[in-house]
């Protein structure tokens, strides 16, 4: 009997693997959304497959989300260090207005600049995901007991043997779950590049809209929320291997 | 081996530390004691620098720990506080292992030094070895704390309140654990505590501060017989006299006591008595089993009869106990005499009320 964290990866695997067959089946595709919408002449974007649309979609989602992480852990970190605090309330409140500044105000801003297509979409999805992120590590950093370091100092750790060996363990869990939070934020986000031409399933979904195709925004919807389900799961499995309390491991 | 030269520390207008002068010779423990924000935890984390003095001078080993870069000072100090802060994300033997991983030690080298402190300090390696902080109670994670300031097998020790995190009966044990540890380990120990108790029984120096400054440095012995200051006087309180009795073994005291084996016959029992009132009864091996009254001899037929059955762990005394105790069961029990047994409860002789009262005596003089 595998143990409960073995049994959730190979839950994930099949369903991915489920998830990827169903994406692949344009037949099966074709059939459904014909029966429920018999009425459309065409139930599937013409633009690109599903499975492309996918990929496009993972990508964007891919490339954002990698920026934000490498990018808002170390920018957390540095502002909780002693050399960075003072620049601690700036980064907060600039990831803060990130988030509250619109993606697409973002994009609307971004094009005149940058043109159409993947780089204004990357711009906006990562200047919106760093919140949870940043925050998420500050506070985790922050949560670490402060006798634990007192401990580690004086025992002969350096600044960087102290985060590597114990802060960032410990707070491990409090920044992946930023990152999940960021992630899943971003696959729902990422829609919003269709409309500058950067592909991904936003496409099905605002053609859909324009041409008042409800066929079109299911096929970019469903996949989508599937994968956002997916993706939680996926980053829920990474949090739940830095659990090192055995009693949370078991739980 | 450890020397403070007019250290002072001042935190803005604050002095925390004022001029302190302390010389720790090699293999002594030092207990650092006084009321709270006094300066003892300041004085100890300014060794291993963890706080920088302001003015003055430690050496450690002759050398001015200022010029070491304190990271390497640290490696070579051992270190344990009252919250202990272990790793709750590390096993115990890697929590063990800390400091030497930081010194790169190999890992054969590591993983038989965590053994060898496991054993040190009374736990079973195969059982503890696996086990994560959150799994031991208190009194287990305190003794893992010394055991990984022990690591490296630093020559000195700081430890801040050690045993302060648990209860009565297990800081008993623990002091009573680090005093067979440091007989064997002799290491150069300064602890801090503001319990005189502790500091009674473990130091070989008491350094007591007040407002930063220290204000008597003596043995526990001259400490509670000659304060030096009024401050003193009333720190160590009125019951001195009896705090005095905790650093006498009754080893110094065991008198042959009155014995029958429990087979004997009356007459052979009426011989050992002689003048007494009473004998302790023992088994052919020589433990011992109870005790009988010479006024029931005449009564019974044989020894076995008459004898009054004794616990022995409840009432007799370890022969390295303290006076202290020794007083403290003939209060409890009601008797004059208290037996002694070695390790294998082996009757090897009794202490008596008269010697706790000329101990006494002699404190006071």
């Amino acid at each position: 009997m595998p143990d409960r964290q073995t049994r959730r990866w190979i839950i994930l695997a099949l369903a991915s693997a489920a998830f990827i067959a169903l994406i692949a089946s344009t037949g099966v595709w074709e059939a459904s959304l014909r029966f429920l919408f018999p009425q459309e002449s065409q139930v599937l974007h013409p633009r690109a497959s599903l499975l492309t649309l996918v990929v496009e979609h993972l990508g964007l989602v891919g490339i954002s989300s990698s920026l934000t992480i490498l990018i808002g852990v170390p920018l957390g970190i540095w502002v909780t260090c002693p050399g960075g605090r003072n620049f601690l309330p700036i980064v907060t409140d600039l990831t803060s207005f990130g988030q509250t500044f619109p993606p697409v105000a973002v994009l609307a801003l971004a094009v005149p600049m940058l043109g159409f297509g993947l780089v204004p979409t990357v711009v906006a999805l990562f200047l919106y995901g760093l919140l949870p992120v940043v925050r998420n590590t500050i506070a985790g950093l922050r949560a670490v007991p402060p006798h634990l370091l007192d401990a580690a100092y004086g025992m002969g750790m350096g600044r960087f043997q102290a985060l590597f060996r114990v802060e960032i363990p410990l707070a491990a869990r409090v920044i992946l779950a930023g990152i999940r939070i960021s992630v899943i934020i971003n696959i729902g986000t990422a829609m919003i590049g269709a409309a500058i031409g950067a592909g991904g399933l936003g496409s099905p979904i605002i053609a859909g809209l324009v041409q008042d195709n409800l066929a079109y925004i299911i096929e970019g919807a469903v996949p989508a929320a599937i994968l956002a389900v997916l993706a939680d799961q996926l980053l829920a499995n990474v949090e739940g291997s830095f659990a090192y309390m055995p009693e949370e491991a078991t739980r | 081996m450890i020397k403070l030269e007019q250290v002072t520390k001042k935190y803005g207008a604050t002095v925390a530390v004022n001029g302190l002068s302390l010389e720790v010779n090699e293999g002594e423990v030092c207990v650092l004691i006084g009321p709270s924000g006094c300066g003892k935890t300041t004085t100890l984390r300014m060794i291993n620098r963890l706080i920088e003095p302001t003015s003055g001078r430690i050496l450690v080993n002759g050398k001015d720990t200022s010029q070491v870069k304190p990271e390497q000072l640290r490696r070579s100090i051992g270190y344990a506080i009252q919250s202990v802060g272990l790793f709750p994300h590390l096993t115990v033997a890697t929590n063990i292992a800390t400091v030497p991983e930081l010194l790169h030690w190999d890992k054969t080298r590591i993983a038989r030094r965590v053994e060898e402190l496991l054993t040190l300090v009374g736990l079973s390696p195969a059982e503890y070895a696996g086990k994560y902080p959150s799994q031991l109670s208190g009194g287990e994670a305190q003794r893992i704390g010394v055991a990984r300031a022990l690591a490296a097998d630093p020559p000195i020790l700081l430890m801040d309140e050690p045993f302060g995190a648990v209860d009565p009966l297990t800081r008993e044990r623990l002091q009573a654990q680090f005093v067979a540890i440091q007989q064997e380990l002799k290491k150069t120990v300064i602890l801090v505590t503001h319990d005189l108790d502790e500091a009674i029984r473990l130091a070989d120096r008491i350094a007591i501060m007040a407002a930063g400054k220290l204000v008597q440095y003596d043995t526990p012995e001259t400490t509670l017989s000659r304060p030096a200051s009024k401050f003193v006087h009333d720190f160590v309180g009125s019951d001195r006299a009896l705090k005095r009795l905790s650093r006498i073994s009754v080893e110094s005291f065991i008198k042959s006591a009155p014995t029958v084996t429990i087979n004997a016959s009356i007459k052979q029992a009426e011989a050992a008595i002689g003048s007494r009132r009473s004998a302790w009864v023992v088994d052919d091996k020589g433990q011992l089993l109870g005790w009988i009254d010479r006024t029931d001899l005449s009564q019974v037929s044989s020894i076995s009869e008459g004898m009054v059955t004794l616990e022995s762990k409840d009432i007799a005394l370890w022969q390295n106990a303290t006076l202290r105790e020794a007083l403290s069961r003939m209060l409890g029990q009601g008797f004059k005499s208290i037996p002694v047994v070695d390790e294998d409860t082996k009757l090897i002789g009794e202490v008596t009320l008269g010697d706790v009262e000329a101990a006494t005596a002699e404190a006071e003089e």
